[in-house]
């Protein structure tokens, strides 16, 4: 199982393409550990103004923290990062100041 | 990454409480690890009366880290933060409970570059962030 949570800073990711970026980060991330896209999960936690601080100032960032199944090799797993960040600026126009992709390891526990 | 979750009671800060709190843990957490100060996420996380957060209920501080510092720097900066944070809150640093997590620092990618794992920032990877930083 692949998951997402996807941390948004309120009015930056507008609600109608969320369902895209959904999508894609399904084929994305199957594409580079196997797996069905439509068994990936993706959860999306809004932080309302006011609510989110990076360096101290009011934040633009959005947060992308994938789980992964254990054992990805570094390579692949920085492709899949890279993947997923052009993917994000892309659809979103947010720079890469404004987005952190993780691909972490699922931890069983 | 850092990445600072503060799970508070609903409307217990105000705007300007929040933003001295974000001040403060960056002023922290950049001066016992040298990190950029545009990498110090904080966000806080309000929890309806009657209702409880995945810690319980009530103040906690949730911080994600990169893994490699030593336990006494992880120990002092997890004292200093809830201390910062009850200071601003008016709460007893007791009644902030906390914790940092942690992982390698190479499963992520922030600012389009992998994190470096700590000690090992190059001054080529500063300047860099830096550089992200002042675009912003």
């Amino acid at each position: 199982m692949i998951t997402f949570n996807c941390t948004i800073q309120e009015g930056i990711v507008p609600e109608d393409i969320r369902p895209r970026l959904a999508s894609e980060l399904a084929r994305i991330s199957t594409g580079f550990v196997g797996g069905d896209p439509d068994e990936v999960s993706v959860h999306w936690i809004e932080i309302p103004h006011g609510f989110g601080f990076r360096g101290g100032r009011l934040s633009t960032t959005s947060a992308v923290r994938g789980e992964i199944p254990p054992g990805l090799q570094q390579e692949t797993r920085v492709e899949l990062m890279q993947s997923i960040q052009d993917m994000w600026m892309d659809v979103t126009g947010c720079t890469t100041d404004e987005l952190v992709v993780s691909a972490r390891d699922r931890r069983d526990n | 990454m850092p990445h600072y979750r503060c799970f508070i009671p609903q409307d217990a800060l105000s705007f300007d409480q929040r933003q001295e709190i974000a001040l403060a843990f960056t002023d922290i957490h950049c001066g016992s690890t040298g990190a950029p100060r545009s990498f110090v996420s904080v966000t806080f996380l309000e929890t309806p009366e009657g209702q409880t957060h995945e810690h319980g209920e009530g103040y906690y501080l949730d911080g994600g880290n990169r893994a490699g510092r030593s336990e006494e720097v992880k120990q002092q900066l997890l004292s200093d933060l809830t201390g910062a944070f009850a200071r601003v809150a008016g709460v007893s640093p007791g009644d902030i409970p906390g914790r940092i997590t942690e992982n390698p620092a190479s499963w992520t990618m922030e600012g389009g570059f992998v994190l470096p794992e700590p000690g090992q920032e190059g001054p080529e990877w500063y300047a860099a962030a830096e550089a992200a930083a002042a675009a912003d």
